[in-house]
């Protein structure tokens, strides 16, 4: 089987607008974490996000076109998308392709995105129609079309990512959109890796992207008992919870043999993937962590590789106390004493929910070119609960270019993905 | 050799019938269901009718009372569909080998219910615009129940919960294409090793007022509020926009080998994946079947199969004018000489275009038609549309034939296709023994 090469990395958050921007924030202990602009919270109970900086949605999207028929975290997916793409020169290469040649290409890219963001303000736009018509559904109905955008349907669609990524940059391979809440962009990295292992994709673009700092989604996570006061602090004795922050990544992953023969550069290499799901309900989380221990489990067999051969571990380390101390039993349990330098990126970049997983795994490839586990500047204490976990405030040298990210979400749901930094 | 699988139960909660028997009645009976909308007051919107699931109230719930605080509308559907499916399969995973049992949904893109949206209006959004700060005041926006009701994931982790299952959990959503896209990668993951046993399948339900708005704002729904039961009729020269539906469909999946060895009722092999991207349009696939020709072929070389094999195609057939005339030009292009000899339908004619839902519940009738050797009426063909004259569609009786090899077409907004194909589970034991003797013979 041909090895399966990383040829191009896209990210975006709070913290910056390329994997090294966030990743150097991360060096320098700076969190984009910040109240909350967007909308106006200032009687509310939490009031902090990682929001993007300077947002114009037709410069991020490259395409003020498409914008009447995308959303927010639409914007974010395909700047992410594109950024990868670019990087791993698919127009530069397609211009050497005969006619025939492109069709294949086209046909030989596959494309699978993990889709989350707005979910609840999409629906705001009916608003205004809502007040005109009262509780009178008639009126409703008859003004519709009158007062809300035509394009309303095609704007929620959640494979909008999918949809002009394809358009824009012709690739009609394998394709997914898959809306599993936080672990949705991770499994488009695994669905993408398995569609090129399976001979039915030669490359294939994996992407990931949310916005879900939005009022009610804050609301709610609140109400949820979720939402730290104003900082997240993975795996620190006083951690008080999580914060929502935006954000997009995407990966190109080839065959060695296509990214040779096309002279791209190798930016890293995937190893394999794991998944896992506890089933205890939505919210719910086994103490010991057992559902992620065996994604992790699942994802070291899938690579071939032992615990001893990973150089660093990105936590999910979203900073409730439940999910934490989960996580670290987890870990405990897989790796025991041997266990690898931990990082964590959600204390600089807030909660990207369904983007998580994948921008974790270009924030660790990135810091694994750099040989660095980056410290983690909002963890002063270690909590009992964590103990044995190799989590500093200091940045800690990797011992290997392997990076194993574990991501979690809602429903008990695990996944891993591994891969190793190629510098 | 790759490791086939085995479909072992069947659920549907359609608007044809609430479970796998009546819905498959109706279907032979190729009587449509649409009808005015009795979910809410649809009396002001441009299009007043849909299948609705009749007695929706009345679908028998798990005795697990938590979890039906955690369900809407769809979520119910899935509830009592995939139970079905696991009563129909006889087998259910047990603390041993729940971590080899994966789950894989199609979900609908509408998650928050209107009532909870209508509250927030009332209490935030009285000019029309959204203050968040009065949000604090509005119960629906503060109850986390609700908030659970309306995440992507609820669907399937009520399903996880229920069966207590461990293993691969996902929710994919390429809108029409979500239901088959469930099955393709559920398939997938019985054939990398991932899990030996999947609970797949898809459920929606958009006839709310936020839901059929996108439908009617983008005309895709047929108008004919006065003849509610003939709006659906796939490949007509008068049709002019699908019907909505709603509901659930489910399947239990199982490694061939395995559900051999413990004597499982196989309905039928799923047997293939075929997707892919049309790029072309947001609502459309191209003229020329570009896309969903590629979904086709594809499906067909995952099965190890040809379009010489193919006796039964399940139509995406929307009634749409554009869907129906690309789907009818890509199956020209796949099966060749051989269109003719391919029998036909859309059972979107009987129940609606049921979303995120309409892959599984036609995944469910090509298991039903490979099983009972009898295919399901395209209800309402009266005029045949000459750009879909070289089809042969099973207008007004089913038809008896045995199907060696049915494909499912499923085509989504965004351009995601997707085709499954089915193989009649004697075909499969054939093709094993053979596979068999050649290796036998090798050796």
């Amino acid at each position: 089987m041909s090895r399966i090469v990383i040829t191009g990395v896209g990210s975006i958050s709070a913290a910056g607008r390329s994997a090294a921007e966030t990743v150097d924030a991360a060096l320098e202990g700076r969190s984009a974490i910040a109240p909350i602009e967007s909308f106006d919270v200032s009687a509310w109970p939490r009031r902090h996000g990682g929001e993007i900086k300077d947002y114009n949605a037709a410069q991020l999207a490259g395409d003020r076109k498409v914008l009447k028929l995308i959303r927010r975290s639409d914007v974010l997916g395909l700047f992410a998308a594109n950024q990868a793409i670019a990087e791993a020169g698919f127009a530069r290469h397609r211009e050497t392709l005969d006619e025939e040649g492109n069709v294949a290409f086209s046909e030989g890219t596959a494309c699978y995105v993990g889709s989350g963001g707005g979910a609840f303000n999409v629906n705001y736009e009916y608003f205004p129609l809502m007040a005109q018509s009262g509780e009178d559904m008639k009126a409703f109905g008859h003004d519709l079309a009158s007062t809300v955008n035509p394009m309303w349907l095609l704007r929620a669609l959640p494979n909008n990512v999918l949809c002009h990524v394809g358009i824009r940059h012709g690739i009609k391979g394998p394709n997914g959109c898959i809306t599993n809440h936080t672990t949705s962009g991770m499994l488009a990295v695994i669905e993408s890796a398995q569609s090129i292992r399976d001979g039915e994709a030669t490359r294939a673009v994996a992407a990931g992207h949310d916005a879900p700092v939005e009022p009610q989604q804050v609301l709610y996570y609140h109400r949820c008992g979720l939402m730290a006061q104003d900082a997240i602090r993975p795996f620190d004795a006083s951690r008080d919870g999580s914060l929502l922050g935006e954000g997009a990544a995407a990966l190109i992953l080839e065959t060695e043999a296509s990214a040779r023969e096309r002279d791209a550069d190798i930016l890293g290499e995937y190893l394999g993937g794991g998944d896992a799901s506890e089933g205890l309900g939505l919210l719910a989380l086994s103490a010991d962590g057992e559902g992620a221990a065996r994604a992790i489990r699942a994802a070291l067999d899938d690579a071939g590789i032992t615990t001893g051969d990973v150089g660093m571990i990105v936590a999910h380390g979203n900073g409730t106390p439940q999910s934490d101390a989960s996580e670290a039993a987890a870990l405990r349990s897989v790796f025991g004493t041997a266990m690898p330098p931990v990082t964590a990126f959600k204390w600089v970049t807030g909660h990207p929910l369904a983007a998580s997983g994948i921008l974790d795994v270009t924030l660790g490839l990135e810091a694994a070119r750099r040989g660095v586990a980056p410290g983690i500047a909002t963890l002063e204490t270690l909590d009992a609960a964590c103990k044995g976990l190799r989590a500093s405030r200091d940045t800690q040298p990797t011992t290997s270019d392997i990076v194993l990210t574990l991501c979690r979400g809602f429903g008990g749901t695990n996944a891993a993905v591994i891969v190793r930094a190629i510098r | 050799m790759k490791r086939r699988v085995a479909i072992t139960g069947l659920g549907a909660v359609t608007p044809a019938g609430n479970d796998v028997a009546s819905m498959w009645a109706r279907l032979l009976e190729g009587r449509s269901c649409g009808a005015p909308i009795t979910n809410f007051d649809a009396s002001g919107f441009s299009t007043r009718i849909a299948a609705e699931v009749r007695d929706a109230d009345a679908l028998p719930m798990p005795e697990d009372r938590k979890l039906a605080k955690f369900a809407s509308r769809s979520h119910r559907f899935a509830l009592v569909a995939a139970e079905q499916a696991m009563r129909d399969a006889g087998i259910a995973p047990t603390p041993q080998d729940r971590m080899r049992w994966g789950c894989v949904v199609g979900t609908g893109m509408m998650t928050v219910a209107y009532d909870e949206l209508s509250s927030l209006q009332r209490s935030a959004a009285t000019q029309g615009e959204l203050d968040p700060s009065r949000m604090l005041d509005d119960a629906a926006s503060n109850d986390p129940l609700a908030f659970c009701r309306s995440q992507s994931t609820a669907g399937v982790s009520l399903l996880l919960r229920r069966f207590g299952i461990g293993g691969y959990a996902s929710s994919v959503h390429t809108a029409c294409a979500s239901g088959g896209q469930a099955l393709g990668t559920a398939l997938r993951v019985i054939r990398r090793g991932a899990a030996d046993r999947v609970l797949a399948g898809g459920f929606d339900s958009m006839i709310s007022p936020v839901g059929l708005s996108g439908f009617c704002l983008l005309s895709a729904v047929s108008p004919d509020n006065d003849m509610p039961e003939r709006a659906s009729r796939p490949f007509d020269v008068t049709r002019n926009g699908f019907l909505l539906g709603e509901g659930a469909g489910f399947v239990v999946l199982e490694e061939w080998e395995s559900a051999v060895a413990r004597g499982a009722k196989i309905y039928a092999e799923l047997a293939g994946d075929g997707n892919s991207l049309s790029s072309y349009r947001i609502t459309d696939s191209h003229p020329s079947g570009d896309g969903p020709i590629q979904a086709m072929r594809r499906a067909l070389a995952d099965a190890g199969a040809t379009p010489e094999d193919v006796d039964y195609l399940n139509a995406h057939g929307t009634s749409t004018p554009m869907n129906d005339k690309s789907e009818a030009a890509a199956s020209a292009v796949v099966f060749g000489d051989r269109v003719g000899e391919v029998s036909v339908s859309s059972t979107k004619s009987v129940m609606g275009h049921l979303i995120a839902a309409a892959g599984a519940v036609e995944g469910v009738v090509c298991a039903l038609s490979i099983h009972h050797s009898l295919l399901p009426v395209n209800a309402n063909l009266r005029e045949l549309d000459p750009e879909c004259a070289h089809l042969d569609i099973v207008r007004d009786v089913p038809r008896e034939r045995k199907v060696r090899v049915a494909l499912s077409n499923s085509l989504g907004f965004g351009g995601s296709n997707s085709c499954l194909a089915f193989r009649h589970p004697e075909e499969t034991a054939t093709l094993i023994a053979r596979e068999r003797h050649a290796s036998g013979a090798r050796a």
